[in-house]
């Protein structure tokens, strides 16, 4: 099953990124240390810690939003140099204009890339339709739940087609029924146009359900790699199943984290 | 329940306010400086037939209105693209921001008797006096406007593929529109205390000079109406740029009361 899915081409690649910011009054904060990650295409990778682990960061590291103070990023083997379509990046504060109804929220990014006004609209019902918000064309974000804001916020960075999806903490503002749902949903969407998932999140049972590989981080900065592991539960999973509550506490062991 | 009806008691307010003013006035509790109300509806009625200066009460309107809709335009016109540009761009901050402080903590008012020096005591001394007070609130708002919009909106436009130019056309400037109106709303209201200001202290027209024309002649029904058409038009004003916002910005929630 693995093989298949995975041919084994390796879409991300992260070698031995380092980041300390400097703050005002030349403050170093050390955020990152040596951290090294391959990604195969397709792959649905779970990057797991607690707040302040530098997970974001490397999120923002891979989505070109930030530099690397060493090491770098390749994506199909081309350097990471900034910010681009090739990646579509969905932010934990749902980050949607609120000027925009959700048809124009989903269809910014073809429209930056001068896609023509027809075949945009067509694009954006397309990934409207796939995260089912049919209907809610017209409403504006104020207007929607923090579920369906975030449903908008995926629609809109699968509307560019982008090779690999970053996901940054999506469903950290949620509660835990919509959150749950979220993730079926996230696996359904998935399921139905397969791509390259980097998933930051410090909710262990959120990775355990959605992650083919679990990349855990350190709890202190710099933040640093922990325990890798594949989860092997056939999809879709429920959080109730002994093998998930099996890998949980496998996971919360060898962490000696409060996850 | 009619008492929980809004309508009902927006109604029973207002009674309440024109009875307790109608006493107030009966039992001269002011002595003689304040009208009845009807006394009011009855000069208004006579002051839109028999001309003050030779203007109607519609010309003393339309002429405070008239300095107000000049001075008002003249400054948003400029203001407002120059406080986005003090926003985006920080060699215009950098030179225009030191003057703008040192100007900005003067109240508008300070300026007239200098106004009225340059200018006279024509039409451009108040259009001036209009220009400075509404100049700061219209320039303060559009950048704090640009200022405050959420950065991460900024990577949101690189990560689709924008460049420089649509982050400010696709998020700072719609960003900043709610915060724009606001600076107009503040700035209108601003601009009637300074063309009352002007009209009181010099003028042959306006809905000042009826205010100043009524206390000399000891005309407390004049003074009154004054008082409520200024509050009327300034009201309609408002309205009309609240209007123009919700057309502008359909996308804002509309706040309930005040």
């Amino acid at each position: 099953m693995r093989e298949e899915r995975h041919p084994g081409q390796v879409k991300i690649v992260c070698e031995d990124i380092t980041k300390i910011f400097i703050q005002k009054g030349k403050q170093r904060v050390h955020v990152l240390d040596h951290i090294s990650l391959d990604v195969k295409e397709n792959e649905f990778v779970v990057i797991l810690g607690p707040g302040q682990s530098g997970k974001s960061t490397l999120l923002r590291i891979i989505a070109g939003l930030e530099t690397p103070t060493e090491g770098h990023v390749l994506i199909d083997g081309q350097e990471v140099e900034g910010p681009g379509p090739e990646r579509g990046l969905v932010f934990q504060g749902y980050m949607l204009f609120a000027w925009k109804t959700v048809l124009g929220n989903v269809e910014m990014g073809p429209k930056l890339l001068g896609v023509p006004k027809k075949e945009r609209r067509e694009i954006a019902a397309h990934y409207i339709h796939l995260v089912g918000l049919d209907g809610f064309e017209n409403h504006y974000p104020h207007q929607l739940s923090g579920g369906m804001k975030q449903r908008v916020g995926i629609a809109r960075a699968y509307a560019n087609n982008p090779k690999v999806m970053l996901l940054d903490e999506p469903f950290g503002q949620l509660d835990a029924q919509t959150r749950l749902f979220m993730e079926m949903e996230t696996e359904r969407i998935w399921q139905t146009e397969k791509r390259t998932v980097l998933f930051v999140t410090n909710n262990i049972d959120e990775a355990i359900i959605l992650g083919d590989r679990i990349v855990t981080m350190t709890d202190k900065l710099p933040g640093r790699m922990g325990p890798v592991y594949n989860v092997n539960i056939e999809r879709p999973r429920e959080p109730t199943d002994m093998r998930v509550l099996k890998m949980r506490h496998e996971i919360t062991e060898a962490s000696k984290l409060i996850l | 329940m009619i008492l929980r009806n809004r309508w009902f008691l927006y109604g029973v307010s207002m009674l309440a306010f024109f009875l307790v003013w109608d006493r107030a006035a009966v039992a001269r509790v002011f002595s003689s400086g304040l009208p009845r109300p009807y006394e009011v509806v009855l000069h208004l009625w006579s002051m839109m037939i028999d001309p003050l200066a030779g203007k109607s009460l519609l010309g003393h309107i339309w002429a405070s209105t008239q300095r107000i809709l000049i001075g008002f335009t003249i400054a948003s016109l400029v203001a407002v693209p120059l406080g986005l540009m003090m926003a985006l761009n920080r060699y215009v901050n950098a030179i225009v921001k030191p003057l703008f402080d040192l100007l900005k903590p003067m109240p508008p008012l300070a300026w007239i008797s200098i106004a009225i020096l340059w200018f006279g005591i024509g039409e451009t001394s108040k259009v001036f006096i209009i220009i400075i007070g509404t100049f700061v609130p219209c320039l303060l708002d559009a950048y704090n406007g640009v200022r405050l919009v959420e950065p991460e909106l900024y990577d949101v436009i690189r990560m689709l593929g924008g460049k420089r130019r649509h982050e400010i056309i696709q998020v700072c400037f719609p960003a900043a529109f709610p915060a724009i109106f606001a600076g107009l709303q503040i700035a209108l209201s601003i601009a009637w205390s300074c063309v009352l200001a002007a009209e009181l202290v010099s003028a042959r027209s306006g809905l000042g000079f009826i205010i100043i024309k009524g206390m000399n002649l000891s005309r407390p029904a004049m003074i009154v109406s004054g008082m409520v058409v200024i509050a009327l038009v300034a009201w309609g004003m408002s309205q009309l740029v609240s209007g123009l916002e919700r057309h502008v910005c359909p996308w804002k929630r509309e706040i309930e009361g005040l």
